[in-house]
């Protein structure tokens, strides 16, 4: 009998892991193609002979993506929106968060409820889409940051994290003639790194993502952020027309179009991969307080 | 009490007049952002158009409203939305649950951590990234899982272009995406069950089997419900940003769902009333599934979603 459960049991392990590494494989998988398939040459791109490893190795089609000037422009509005957005937004989201942390604020459960009513209804794409054109942000870099400035979630995420610093802690600072901003700024931030650090990344990585907004509201070429770039190189790629033209345009260059698709992909991974273990330090953390906000 | 309540209140705002002042732009921001877009819905009830503007425009009552109760394509849209939101709960629901309890018996550490890396990192990539790699990966031009295909002596498949195949790609995709990641809430909640109780059941000589049947499971059992519950709240939410980016006009038979829709009518077309009156369908029901969902946790479980 002990016998057979112990067997039992060494089944279940040994499956147990292959089953983790089978999982493991299947989400690196498509990143060894599509990084097999921007490095390897036109020829062998074309022909379908690329798998998991380059065939003919060549750096050309990284050369080609990152001299396009359309890309250029779209990486570095990305990047202006991320950075801007992700400042402007933990500035906006700790000054609502740390008023609404205090008992004391009459009225808080109000405001309280006006915010998160916003996370259960919602005007919906088309009056908001007539606002920000009667505000006039329609084609500007702004629109990619301003209507996102504050999550809700986010800022009930912080609120709670400041409920829980000691009361005694702040009390010291006021004692000494500290007013609430300055209490916030001088004690309560510097207190609040981590939780600070797992709602900026979680706001950075909104903004790098977002292609939705700017979908809707950018039309020129210049200031189309790299998702919305990307999208419309992967239509385009799809639609068979443009398709042959890429293709003759790129024929010189030794760069097929789904080479270039794959590389521009991989080029805008790469932000994301480089804050991937700083965001992975802090996001079980950020996931555990809001699943804990009662 | 009124005019006592307004005078502590007056109190309070000139003793913490600056708690207030650092109110003022996130109340100014909902205000502008969120509930001015709000007040914007009336125009799913007039006959809205730009040169008139949102005041002089004609109201017209239910009509946008009748128009979509009797509109084929509202049904298909409906239906569509349906369909996908009710694929993915069915096959991505219970797959991080599964996964966590598994992932639960590794005892390795490393090799624990090292999986848990690899399996959240889809979670932090854009649908146009996730996009472009199953693009590649199902691609009939030399795409890996047509040439296996083909090897197995099948027949390539467009799975892009081909309306039979195209839903399985949204919900093998948007597993990809999210299943391990999904694992993470389930783990923190395993994290969380007393260490004793498997003690106790080991001097008992219960197999892993039977811990995993009387405690791990039983222990998860609350917070499957909160998330099943938070789920079927979000069941017109089918998924409206992967679907924008994958789909195309071959396929819109089956993957055009209600938030497709008002992007295309609304913004493609223009038919601005029609389309918010279409989002406010849309938002009325999300809003009593979620209330709805809400009142049973907090009868049920004792416990609010918010």
């Amino acid at each position: 009998m002990r016998q057979r459960t112990s067997i039992l049991d060494k089944v279940f392990v040994a499956s147990n892991y292959t089953f983790f590494i089978f999982m493991g494989v299947i989400t690196i998988f498509p990143f060894l193609n599509l990084i097999a398939k921007s490095l390897s040459s036109e020829a062998a791109v074309i022909s379908g002979q690329v798998n998991l490893l380059p065939v003919d190795l060549q750096f050309g089609t990284y050369a080609y993506v990152i001299s396009d000037k359309l890309f250029q422009s779209a990486f570095i509005n990305s990047v202006i929106v991320t950075v801007v957005g992700t400042l402007l937004s933990l500035i906006m989201t700790s000054l609502s968060a740390y008023p609404l942390s205090k008992p004391k604020l009459r009225g808080r459960k109000i405001f309280i409820l006006m915010f998160v009513f916003t996370m259960l209804f919602s005007g919906g794409l088309i009056p908001t889409y007539l606002l920000i054109r009667e505000l006039g942000l329609v084609n500007t870099l702004p629109v990619l940051f301003l209507p996102g400035m504050i999550s809700v979630f986010n800022m009930l995420v912080i609120k709670s994290y400041f409920e829980n610093i000691p009361e005694a802690l702040e009390e010291s600072a006021k004692i000494d003639g500290a007013s609430n901003i300055r209490t916030l700024f001088q004690v309560v931030l510097p207190l609040s790194m981590p939780v600070l650090a797992t709602i900026s990344l979680f706001y950075a990585v909104a903004f790098w993502n977002d292609f939705f907004t700017a979908m809707i509201y950018i039309n020129s070429p210049d200031l189309k952020p790299l998702q919305l770039y990307l999208k419309e190189l992967l239509a385009s790629a799809n639609n068979i027309f443009l398709k042959l033209d890429t293709i003759d345009i790129n024929m010189a260059m030794n760069v097929s179009p789904q080479a270039i698709q794959s590389a521009s992909i991989i080029v805008a991974t790469i932000p994301i991969l480089l804050v991937y273990p700083f965001l992975q330090k802090y996001f079980v953390k950020g996931v555990m307080l809001g699943s804990v906000k009662g | 009490m009124t005019p006592s309540y307004f005078k502590r209140l007056r109190l309070d705002v000139v003793r913490e007049w600056d708690l207030y002042l650092m109110l003022i732009p996130g109340i100014l921001f909902l205000l502008l952002f969120k509930y001015t877009p709000m007040y914007g819905i009336v125009i799913a009830f007039k006959d809205f158009n730009i040169y008139d503007g949102l005041a002089a425009s004609p109201w017209v009552g239910m009509e946008h409203f009748e128009k979509l109760f009797l509109s084929e394509d509202f049904a298909r849209v409906f239906k569509n939305t349906l369909i996908i939101s009710i694929y993915k709960i069915f096959f991505l629901f219970p797959l991080p649950i599964l996964l966590a309890v598994l992932m639960n018996e590794i005892k390795n550490m490393v090799f624990k951590r090292g999986i848990q890396t690899i399996v959240y990192l889809p979670h932090f990539l854009s649908w146009v990234i996730v996009s472009g790699l199953f693009l590649q990966l199902l691609s009939t031009n030399g795409g890996l899982i047509n040439k296996m295909i083909v090897g197995l002596g099948g027949e390539s498949i467009a799975f892009f272009m081909n309306t039979e195949v195209f839903r399985s790609v949204l919900i093998s995709s948007a597993g990809w995406k999210e299943v391990g990641w999904g694992m993470i809430i389930y783990l923190a909640s395993i994290a969380t069950i007393d260490p004793q109780l498997y003690e106790a059941a080991k001097i008992d000589g219960a197999s892993r089997f039977r811990q995993i049947w009387h405690i791990t499971l039983p222990g998860l059992v609350p917070i499957i419900i909160l998330m099943f519950i938070l789920r079927l709240g979000n069941i017109l939410e089918a998924g409206t940003e992967q679907i924008l980016v994958m789909y195309n006009s071959i396929v819109y038979e089956v993957a055009d769902v209600i938030g497709t829709y008002v992007y295309r009518i609304g913004l493609g077309q223009q038919d601005y009333s029609f389309s918010t009156a279409v989002g406010l369908f849309d938002s009325v029901i999300g809003f009593i599934l979620i209330i709805t969902g809400n009142y049973l946790s907090r009868k049920f479980l004792k416990r609010g979603i918010w």
